[in-house]
């Protein structure tokens, strides 16, 4: 068990912790004491764990750094999690926490030696090596493999919950600091429904740990006004994670996302720490400001014992005096202004501090955590001298946590004055206020929060814009307020010293690439990783574009930055994907489906009955006797007006005009490419009522293709309605079906009553249908449409009626069978995005001699010049050989097989006992009935031949008895 | 553009939209055209970058097909309208 | 350990530059426009293959900046059609051969690729393509299940998702390569031989003269040109209108994204055409998605939201054990679409601009051989016979090639 009190404090104001109640989990296997409200680093802080993780390429250990989620350095893995934030996960009871990548122990890393050797490893190594002998380069990726990655996957993570939410809002408020708080209050004040989300359990921002405790803002007064305001709601805990067009924001709290529509967005994000770059800048105990801050106010946790605190403002000295009032003790405080430019600060410090002005720290020294740190005058060439330590405050400055802004398309630039990226220009809608927009002294976030919850208002139209003098008031404030940032990045040094602290990037690495060429932002970018690991460039980012301006000669300004791309902060697969919502359409007979013994498959968005066990039988049955198929996937369109005829002219290759009432026709729909789309039968129900089916999966979008041509230009006198799911189908087939149907009517249902093609309204078991002699599968058979309501009632009656003449459900399998043995084809199976009906075997159905239809002008030129390929017939020399569906046709020649065509469909037909399939022929070979050619089949080539005309009753005589 | 102003149902989600294609009106009578008037309307695209008139379908909604204004590199809307003429087969083309 | 790393470790300066900056002149014999891959590869192959080095690449932004950087890096040869397969299976061999031409490693990692197939009908137009790639030479085959699993223990193959995994496309040669390396590489070789590489020059104009074209405006400056090679992508319309000629091209975003590094747990490439979806695991641990072109025709590259969160819901459906892995980044490439999922590439309407364009979603596959194949025209005049099935003019022939039908997602 580590001890918990080492490190912590007595009660402080303010802090989150609940210390009436403890708890354990352990981290590499040691029990670890924390009370709720610690995160997995507070703990770990408090019972002075210091090393958490390892460094990606170097194995360097790495302890808290920013304690705000922004950095890489307490990555750890939490049971089935990999790469958790310790900083900013909450401590739970038995939680396993793990260190990643390490091997056998955090302490006794073996890969550690890899920073012996680090010279040869210099930015972008692998390119340079592992290039001879090539046959050697798998072996060395399998070891690159076996050392690269952080956490681990478990491949038995058990599934959870997660879900999303909707939230629309006049004003989205990001960031619940001080400048977030009076922005949201001053917006509802004006009227404005305000959502303010802030990634902490309580609003405040930094006024929440600043040290001292804030004698400069009415905090708690806000928090309050704010949760008490009807207008406002507070989202803690809840993390912005980007911004797209028109305002629209995600934003993640626990295992719940939200998706934003805002009228206006306020982005009060604040700002964190930025880097300096020194020798051994990352060694564990290098804490920044706001780390320190934090683990003493929130968690009552001492982030050191003896404290060397650098700084370039008045902030520092601030910190300094709260870790003394803690009882840390402040060894020195390392200034690189001259005495004349702080503010009245020094006299806080108690008099043991000893005090460098125009100092800065060299380099961390210490074995594993600090020990200690040089200290040199910035400008003098002098030996630097130890400071022996155990903590280092670096505390220079302020990186603007701008993201969401940059992916709001602000225009950002570098504001020299205040060494800081401060956004310029300021899309319609978006405002900006507090530390983010370069805001330091409370008075002035306070009063820039304000006045952008105005500005927002009255982008709203709910308010009267703030007066221009105001704003510029305002930015006078700022300007004349305190500096926050130094303008320098780095000081001299000679060993490792870490720009990207996920990626062990230094800045020689920097200065060489750019010698190498990648003297751009974004080549220096991909060529040395920086910025892209799990930080993001929000450790990197600003002090990479230093030190490219510094090697390349140019501005700050001129050498840009890199493109803020979403999300800000990591966010986890799960919470994207929220619940399960892939859609699932079911007929209505899809319980009775299963209940009696279908296998069912997935035909698009629906599920269909593959078979009930037994395809061949099924296939006999209707051939024999009678079948039953559930076709209520077909797509089902009501054409309605008298302009029915001329729009079905012009979509359908085929005539409409003609059809009389009562009657039904096939149709072939082409696209003006002559492509055939979609195939299905049209019925004319009455003069002006028209009746369309479409096949299962083209129903969407065929109606959406007849609705755009009825709505640009087609749509005289027509309404075309989608009713795929008003209405059930099912087609009741084989030369019983007439006797099983006559059971349910007392309709004349024979055939000078009833003939094939046409339609019939008739009353079944009571329940008003519509249906359609049509012979899918090449046997007497009725389509019937029916209520879908009344589909199971309607499916029943028909197979007790069917009982005597040994009628069976029958599955696609079959039906796919049924209609090969007809040569009929199934479109997106037989034909392709390219084929058009004339060579598909269809000519018959097109009718060039029409009036403008689509598809008419590249099918006459096909008719025209006659079609290169063929869709045709075809059977097997060798009996029992069925060649699966996608097997290629070839020629062989002297040069190899040359491929002249491919099997779209094939099956054993149970009713000829032998095999038959359709495939696509070169057009001179396919139109000589009997013809041979070769199938490759497993490497062999099997002789088929050509095929005219249906297999199965190649007249139609069963379909018409 | 997250939202799509309808011009039946107001500002929505791009998500419940179908996207058309940019503008491209169908030859008036296919046949007499020459080839590479045909070409360019079966195959070739302005594909502007700039303001594009182009077509839209409100799929989740009222099933409008509408013109919209789009500016194709901020993806900011500036208008949307019905096409609104009502031409009958003797070829009228539409007046928007 | 190369010898040039242990140079460089004990050398006080360093490595000697990759490129170095030429003045820009105002005549070339050949101006190419995009510095991405397709235009690097053809002036480094003008150079190296038929001595052609009065070439200057012009690059409106950085090299690479556009798809070649932008892309998820597979490589491939497993197409549908033989035209197909025979282009991208001669790229596949120079890519396989580039390290040790450029002495600069690109990391090509030949780990498999796998396309999934979850309906009969994907399974049958998987075995079409395997059998048109193994007739033409190309390692690839329908595999079931139980094969599936053991490549890919990860992968949830029971009846729990909604499209249940039936088999897949196999091609064992299919890989990964370090895309910025092959950019860099040919950027280095091309400029080694003499071509002028310009960065940051943007052309806003090209000069056409009685059908002619006589050469490029540029921010800075006019360039005169008797040969000019659009090979800018996204932006292929935009350039190609500079010169009147009008493509059957719309560019529409592609996105993609990566996860924070994990250990390495996934070998294979595993894409499924039914979920528009695709993954594979970098050598640095990262998992890199991507999906299907977005719906509406763009220039933008912001990305959207509802790329994200239907993308992890896809990924969840096939690696239900990934949902705790955090997304890091995403962004979006211009992809130039064009009506049958084929490239353009050849000859215009005006006499010496050429085009190298249509690349839509599987440019990067065949940067070598498309490279080589346009240095051949420019520099013979003649179209070789690997690219004539795609040049501009089949579409006024309505001679389209039939591609479309396995490019739902072409990765």
């Amino acid at each position: 068990m580590l001890n918990n009190a080492l490190y912590r404090l007595e009660p402080q104001a303010g802090e989150t912790i609940d210390r009436a109640q403890t708890f354990t989990f352990t981290f590499e296997g040691r029990a670890v004491i924390a009370h709720p409200g610690d995160t997995i680093a507070s703990a770990l802080a408090a019972a002075g764990v210091h090393v958490i993780s390892r460094s990606f390429k170097y194995h360097r250990p790495r302890g808290v750094m920013c304690m705000a989620g922004h950095c890489p350095n307490c990555l750890v893995q939490v049971g089935d999690e990999p790469n958790v934030r310790a900083c900013q996960t909450p401590a739970e009871p038995d939680m396993v926490v793990k260190p990643q990548n390490v091997w056998p122990s955090l302490k006794k890393d073996a890969m550690a030696f890899t920073g012996l050797f680090s010279r040869f490893m210099p930015v972008g190594f692998y390119y340079k090596t592992f290039i001879r002998p090539q046959a050697m380069w798998p072996l060395f990726e399998r070891i690159l493999r076996r050392i690269a990655g952080l956490g681990k996957v478990n491949p038995a993570t058990p599934p959870d919950r997660y879900d999303k939410q909707y939230l629309h809002t006049d004003v989205a408020v990001v960031g619940g600091g001080p400048a977030g708080l009076s922005a949201a209050l001053a917006a509802a004040e004006q009227g404005a429904t305000v959502s303010l989300f802030d990634e902490n359990p309580q609003p405040g921002g930094h006024w929440r740990y600043a040290l001292p405790a804030p004698d400069d803002g009415p905090l708690p007064d806000l928090a309050a006004q704010a949760e008490a305001h009807p207008g406002i709601t507070v989202y803690p805990e809840t993390t912005v994670l980007s911004c797209y067009e028109d305002n629209w924001l995600s934003a993640r709290r626990g295992n719940r996302l939200f998706k934003i529509r805002a009228g206006a967005v306020i982005f009060a994000t604040g700002a964190y720490d930025r880097p300096l770059i020194f020798d051994n800048d990352e060694l564990p105990g290098v804490r920044f400001g706001g780390a320190a801050q934090r683990l003493l106010r929130l968690y009552g946790v001492q982030p050191g014992k003896r404290a060397i605190v650098v700084t370039a403002n008045d902030g520092g000295w601030r910190i300094a005096a709260g870790l003394q009032a803690a009882g840390v003790s402040v060894v020195a405080v390392v200034d690189e202004r001259p005495e004349s430019e702080a503010g009245a600060v020094s006299h806080v410090l108690q008099a043991d501090a000893r005090v460098f002005w125009r100092h800065t720290i060299r380099a961390a020294r210490g074995a594993g955590a600090v020990e200690g740190a040089d200290i040199a005058p910035l400008d003098a060439q002098v030996r630097p001298q130890f400071i022996a330590g155990d903590l280092i405050v670096i505390n220079i400055g302020l990186t603007p946590a701008n993201g969401l802004l940059y992916q709001a398309q602000t225009k950002i630039s570098y504001n020299e004055d205040r060494a800081e990226f401060l956004p310029e220009t300021l899309p319609a809608g978006v405002f900006a206020a507090g530390r983010v927009a370069g805001s330091h002294a409370g008075a002035t976030e306070l009063a820039e929060g304000r006045l952008a919850g105005r500005q927002a208002a009255a982008f709203l139209g709910l308010a009267p814009a703030p007066p221009s003098a105001e704003i510029t008031a305002l930015a006078g404030q700022k300007a004349a307020g305190p500096k926050r940032s130094s303008a320098r990045v780095d000081v001299p040094g000679s060993q490792k010293r870490f720009v990207c602290f996920c990626e062990d990037v230094t800045d020689k690495d920097l200065e060489t690439a750019i010698a190498e060429g990648f003297d751009s932002i974004e080549l220096l970018k991909r060529y040395s990783t920086i910025s892209m690991g799990p930080c993001q460039g929000k450790m990197c980012a600003a002090n990479t574009i230093h030190l490219c301006a510094r090697h390349t000669g140019q501005s700050v300004a001129q050498t840009g930055t890199t493109t803020a791309r979403p999300p800000l902060a990591p966010v986890s697969l799960g919470v994207l994907a929220g619940q399960n919502m892939e859609p699932v359409k079911r007929t209505a007979l899809d319980a009775w489906h299963r209940a009696n013994g279908a296998g069912m498959m997935v035909a698009g968005l629906w599920m269909r009955p593959e078979h009930y066990g037994n395809p061949p039988a099924e296939v006999q049955a209707v051939r024999e006797r009678v079948g039953l198929i559930d076709v209520s996937t077909l797509g089902k369109l009501q054409l309605t007006g008298p302009g029915a005829p001329d729009f079905l002219d012009r979509i359908y290759v085929n005539k409409w005009q003609k059809l009389g009432v009562g009657r039904v026709r096939y149709g072939v729909m082409c696209n003006d490419e002559g492509v055939v789309m979609n195939d299905g039968v049209t019925a004319r129900l009455s003069e002006t009522t028209w009746y369309t089916t479409t096949t299962s999966s083209g129903a969407g979008a065929i109606f959406e293709w007849m609705q755009w041509w009825l709505q640009s230009g087609w749509g005289g006198e027509v309404h075309v309605t989608n009713i795929s799911e008003v209405n059930a189908a099912f087609n009741l087939a084989g030369p019983r079906a007439r006797a099983v149907l006559q059971k349910l009517t007392d309709a004349d249902l024979l055939n000078e009553a009833f003939p094939y093609m046409h339609v019939r309204h008739l009353t079944l078991a009571g329940v008003a249908c519509m249906v359609m002699r049509i012979g899918f599968t090449g046997e007497l058979s009725y389509e019937i449409h029916c209520p879908t309501g009344a589909a199971h009632y309607v499916w029943e009656r028909l197979l007790d009626a069917g009982r005597d003449f040994g009628i069976a459900p029958f599955g696609v399998e079959a039906q796919r069978i049924l209609r090969l043995e007809k040569a009929h084809i199934i479109v997106g199976q037989d034909t392709d995005a390219l084929s058009d009906p004339i060579s598909a075997d269809m000519a018959w159905a097109v009718k060039l001699d029409k009036a403008d239809f689509l598809g008419q002008r590249p099918l006459r030129q096909v008719a025209q010049d006659g079609p290169a390929q063929r869709l045709v017939g075809f059977t097997m020399a060798r009996p029992g050989l069925v060649p699966d569906e996608g097997l290629q046709i070839v020629r062989p020649t002297a040069a190899g097989p040359e491929i002249i065509g491919w099997v779209t469909s094939s099956r054993h037909s149970p009713t000829l006992n032998q095999t038959i399939g359709l495939c696509w022929l070169p057009a001179p070979l396919a139109g000589q009935p009997g013809a041979t050619f070769t199938i490759r089949m497993n490497g062999k080539l099997e002789e088929a031949r050509v095929h005219h005309g249906p297999f199965y009753d190649p007249q139609g005589d069963r379909l018409r008895i | 553009m997250i939202l799509l102003n309808c011009p039946n149902c107001g500002p929505r989600n791009v998500q419940e939209f179908r996207f058309g294609g940019e503008h491209n009106p169908r030859p008036a009578a296919p046949l007499a055209v020459d080839n590479a008037e045909w070409t360019d309307y079966l195959f070739l695209k302005a594909n502007k970058l700039g303001v594009q008139k182009e077509w839209w379908y409100h799929r989740a909604g009222c099933r409008l097909w509408f013109l919209a204004e789009r500016h194709t590199q901020s993806n900011q809307v500036l208008k949307t309208y019905c096409w609104t003429a009502r031409p009958n087969r003797e070829g009228e083309t539409c007046v928007e | 350990m190369s010898f040039k790393l242990i140079k460089q470790a004990f050398s006080s300066g360093q490595p000697p530059p990759m490129w170095k900056p030429q003045p820009l002149k105002d005549r070339y014999d050949v101006v190419i426009i995009g510095g991405g891959g397709h235009g690097l590869a053809t002036a480094y192959y003008l150079a190296r293959e038929h001595g052609i080095t009065d070439v200057a690449v012009l690059e409106k932004r950085y090299i690479g900046s556009g798809g070649s950087g932008r892309n998820t890096a597979i490589v491939r040869s497993n197409y549908l059609t033989p035209e197909g397969v025979r282009f991208y299976d001669e790229s596949v061999k120079l890519y396989g051969q580039m390290s040790e031409e450029f002495d600069f490693n690109v990391m090509f990692s030949r780990r498999g690729h796998l396309t999934l197939a979850h309906t009969d009908g994907a399974v049958r137009t998987m075995r079409r393509r395997a059998e048109v790639n193994r007739l033409q030479g190309v390692d690839s085959r329908l595999i079931w299940p139980d094969e599936l699993a053991r490549l890919c223990p990860p992968l949830d193959l029971s009846d729990h998702p909604r499209y249940p995994v039936q088999a897949a496309l196999y091609h064992p040669p299919g890989g990964i390569i370090r895309h910025d390396a092959v950019v860099w590489g040919y950027a280095r070789h091309a400029v080694r031989r003499g071509v002028h590489l310009h960065q940051l020059t943007e052309v806003t104009g090209i000069t056409v003269e009685k059908g002619k074209v006589t050469g490029v405006n540029t921010r800075r400056g006019r360039i005169k040109a008797g040969t000019v090679l659009n090979v800018t992508a996204g932006w292929a319309g935009v350039i190609a209108d500079m010169a009147g000629v009008k493509l059957p091209i719309a560019t529409s975003p592609l996105q993609a994204c990566v996860t924070e590094p994990l250990k390495p747990f996934l070998d294979v490439i595993i894409v499924s055409g039914s979920l528009h979806v695709y993954i594979s695991q970098s050598d640095r641990g990262e998992l890199v998605m991507g999906a299907a072109v977005d719906p509406f025709a763009s220039y933008s590259m912001r990305g959207s939201f509802s790329f994200i969160e239907g993308l992890a819901g896809h990924m969840l459906e096939l690696f239900p054990s990934l949902r705790h892995v955090r997304l890091m980044r995403q962004w979006a490439g211009l992809c130039d679409m064009t009506p049958d999922y084929s490239p353009i590439m050849g000859h215009t309407s005006v006499d010496g601009f050429l085009v190298d364009v249509g690349w839509g979603t599987y440019g990067f596959k065949a940067i070598p051989v498309s490279g080589k194949m346009m240095a051949q025209l420019i520099a013979t005049g003649q179209t070789p016979d690997l690219i004539r099935p795609f040049r501009l003019s089949r579409f006024e022939e309505h001679n389209l090639v039939g591609e479309k039908g396995a490019a739902s997602v072409g990765h």
